[in-house]
């Protein structure tokens, strides 16, 4: 570690460390079982009836998560680039992260209730 | 990551540029992440938004998935996707586990198997997007 200094440090910063971690984690988790589902299109009847289960209430849930994790580390990715070639914009690294925020939760609540719609209007 | 000095500094850029240490592996580590990302930004929610909001999950069937990949176009939008995901998510991976796996052999273990499964799968994938028959 230099003695530089790290833009990593600091309140909103560490919390943006964190859930950029364990957002990071599970997308990939989720793209390692994903391979293998979206493998299994080799067979036809078995790729379709694991499928459907992508369907069920649960795995909708699931998937919500998954957008939440995606476009979260997406935002934050970029936040991060942007600070690291801008160096000055870590000042204004509070702001930064609560746009982060704020756009994640406007993009996932709608897209949340469009993948959970079907099993609202009970089509599950 | 090294920030630039102060503003009020009167150091000129060139002595600035020889402070830096010289580019190793985990330069171009971060750099690939920044690349990377910043594709995948784009590959990853244009995926998502294709085959999870315009179409419901329960929609995106063989018969979906046959009729995306008639299109040459589509299987390297999906390869791509699979090739710089896997990429940037196993070396993202790679610095948790230095970071939260210490003790050397455990570390050793956890890496090669990281590294193993990832590698599996990226053969996997590329073989069932490239030998899907075309219909």
């Amino acid at each position: 570690m230099s003695t530089v200094g790290t833009p990593y440090r600091g309140k909103s910063g560490q919390w943006a460390f964190i859930s950029h971690r364990v957002s990071g984690f599970l997308v990939f988790m989720f793209l390692l079982l994903h391979v293998v589902d979206v493998s299994l299109v080799q067979d036809k009847h078995l790729y379709n009836e694991v499928h459907a289960v992508y369907g069920n209430v649960v795995l909708r849930v699931f998937e919500v998560g998954l957008l939440f994790a995606l476009v979260f580390h997406a935002l934050n990715g970029l936040r991060i680039i942007l600070i690291d070639f801008f160096p000055e914009a870590v000042r204004r690294d509070k702001t930064l992260f609560a746009v982060v925020v704020f756009i994640t939760l406007a993009a996932c609540i709608p897209g949340g209730y469009v993948i959970l719609r079907p099993f609202i209007n009970g089509h599950f | 990551m090294a920030i630039r000095a102060p503003e009020k500094e009167p150091t000129p850029p060139p002595s600035l540029r020889a402070q830096r240490p010289r580019p190793n592996f985990e330069t171009w580590s971060w750099f690939f992440m920044r690349i990377s990302g910043l594709v995948l930004l784009f590959l990853a929610l244009i995926h998502f938004t294709l085959t999870h909001i315009m179409h419901d999950v329960v929609k995106t069937n063989y018969n979906f998935v046959a009729h995306r990949w008639h299109n040459l176009g589509w299987r390297i939008f999906d390869w791509s996707l699979l090739a710089l995901a896997l990429a940037h998510g196993l070396n993202g991976l790679r610095l948790i586990v230095d970071d939260y796996v210490r003790r050397p052999g455990r570390r050793a273990a956890t890496k090669a198997t990281l590294y193993m499964l990832t590698g599996v799968l990226f053969a996997y994938g590329t073989m069932v997007i490239f030998t899907f028959p075309r219909a």
